[in-house]
């Protein structure tokens, strides 16, 4: 080793999130030439938690599991029960379910490019995304009553309906949305700050993606064509026209211009529901349960959300076993972060769009 | 539910001849076609030439669950592996017995198994071999391994006696240092 290369610690606390992650990066000067990373600072032992309570308290508890995500959890969690029971739910409930997964896809893509100009330095940007994303914000309070976990899946369907003054309601907020996430977009791909500090930056080969099994907008960042909702279609996604994203920069900019070009595919997708949306009963009963194993897979903002159960004849779950986006994008990290300068760490930490407490549950 | 059970016929049987009979084998779809496919491997071992085989197939490993369960008093560790085959989900269980008690690892074949496979040795004891890096994920080395087969109530947690050896390491550490 030479004198100029050492390990230098990094973290736990606000490497770009407020969550606890620590590195121990080596670096020669300012070139990073290795990375490992050190969880574990919040590990809830939800899973166990999970197998203490019955099918129907775990829904509220799955929502828990991270913020951002909170309703990609209750959703597939509310899916893989639902397998296990042979359950299916109101066609109503499909377009539901979507509409409101499409809504959190949108606050939650937002907020992390919202965090990419925090990082990047470019304050004023930082605050007119979020500015913008509050627009999205209200829909949410004023639609499910709930800024982060809507409490809107349930086994068998949905809690709430939305009735035609809301469906108006989410329309209007719509167009007010629209040209300014266009304005943002255009910002992101034009602004000579943000070009110079995200492109070409924390580069992952397709081959390195696939081998790593990386998911959602890391994954189409590096030309992989992999999405759950055209892969294996779910709820009312099947019947609805919208387009899958790819990016093939692999880089910080790729994943950024994925996240901000899939806030449209987003608006259609709501845009569809609120006009094609069946008449009819929003949820159905659940009936008895069996002994039997599931398994069901959903596309989250982050990426691919994995839920398996198994379930013994009783109201508690023998196993239930769930799988986050970002687990699979950590390992990632090492690829992307060698030959990295020390102060572009945060800034390749957040295009993984990072959630420690959905890893370490 | 349809009859018919998305999937690749050449892979499926592939994965039929690592089970010890039909009986292990189970193929479900759920309502909007999507096919799962399910084998109960003959021992733990074939995950290994399973994995080979899903690897020509250009599987993703999507998860690992682990599971235990006590029948007659005999504690069975049981693993699902779930992979991905263009978009049709192919769950492999292994169970890990005291006639099979080892697992090895799948991490040479599929990079990304390494954390599952540390997760399930930290918290379920799952003695897995030839993992390249075996190292605890996210618990401290410190504490014992299994805590997911543990139960912890409230009510005993805080009960005091964590509390008790704080304060008492607190003491020794004043007493040391006068």
């Amino acid at each position: 080793m030479s004198i100029a290369t050492y390990t230098m610690p990094l973290g736990p606390v606000h490497v770009a999130l407020e969550e606890p992650v620590y590195f121990n990066l080596t670096v020669d000067g300012e070139n990073i030439k290795n990375v490992e990373l050190t969880s574990g600072h919040v590990h809830r032992g939800m899973e166990q938690l999970a197998m203490q309570r019955n099918l129907v308290k775990n829904v509220t508890l799955t929502e828990r599991v991270c913020s951002l995500c909170s309703n990609s959890h209750s959703f597939t969690y509310s899916m893989v029960v639902e397998n296990a029971l042979q359950l299916e739910i109101p066609e109503r409930a499909k377009y539901l379910r979507v509409m409101a997964e499409e809504i959190k896809r949108i606050a939650s893509h937002l907020f992390n490019t919202a965090i990419q100009a925090h990082i990047a330095g470019f304050k004023s940007l930082f605050m007119h995304v979020m500015e913008v994303r509050e627009i999205m914000q209200d829909v949410k309070e004023t639609v499910y009553g709930n800024r982060m976990n809507l409490a809107s899946n349930c086994i068998g369907g949905v809690k709430c309906d939305v009735d035609a003054e809301l469906i108006a309601y989410i329309l209007k907020q719509l167009d007010v949305i629209e040209p300014q996430m266009r304005e943002i977009l255009d910002i992101f791909d034009s602004n000579h700050i943000m070009l110079t500090r995200t492109k070409g930056l924390g580069i992952l080969p397709p081959e390195e993606a696939e081998a790593l099994g990386v998911v959602g907008p890391v994954a189409r960042g590096s030309g992989l064509r992999k999405d759950v909702r055209f892969d294996s279609p779910y709820a009312a996604y099947p019947n609805l026209d919208f387009d899958l994203i790819v990016e093939d920069g692999c880089c910080v900019h790729s994943r950024t211009m994925v996240r901000l070009r899939e806030l449209f595919e987003s608006v259609k997708l709501i845009r569809q529901c609120c006009e094609q949306m069946p008449e009819g009963p929003v949820r159905t009963h659940m009936g008895k349960i069996p002994v039997n194993e599931a398994f069901a897979h959903t596309e989250a903002p982050r990426g691919e959300v994995a839920y398996y159960i198994r379930t013994n004849g009783t109201e508690l779950p023998a196993r239930l076993k769930w799988r986050v986006p970002s687990y699979m994008n950590w390992k990632a990290l090492g690829v992307m972060m060698k030959g990295c300068q020390i102060a572009e760490v945060a800034l390749v930490l957040n295009s993984i769009d990072p959630c420690v407490s959905c890893t370490e549950r | 539910m349809q009859d018919i059970v998305k999937g690749h016929p050449r892979l499926i049987d592939a994965l039929s001849a690592l089970c010890a009979g039909e009986e292990q084998i189970r193929h479900t779809t759920d309502f909007y076609g999507n096919g799962y496919h399910w084998f109960k491997l003959e021992n733990s071992s074939r995950i290994k030439d399973a994995a080979k085989i899903l690897k020509g197939f250009r599987a993703r490993l999507i998860m690992i669950s682990a599971y235990e369960d006590k029948q007659l008093e005999q504690i069975v560790k049981e693993l699902c592996y779930h992979f991905d085959v263009e978009g049709v989900v192919y769950n492999l269980t292994v169970t890990q017995n005291a006639e099979w008690p080892i697992v090895p690892s799948i991490t040479p074949d599929f990079a990304n198994a390494d954390w599952h496979e540390r997760e399930m040795m930290e918290l379920y004891q799952i003695k897995v071999t030839d993992h390249p890096n075996p190292k605890r994920l996210f618990l401290d080395e410190t504490l014992d391994a299994g805590q997911l087969s543990k139960a912890i109530p409230l009510s005993i947690m805080m009960n005091g006696a964590s509390s008790k050896d704080l304060w008492e390491r607190i003491l020794e550490g004043k007493e040391h240092s006068a």
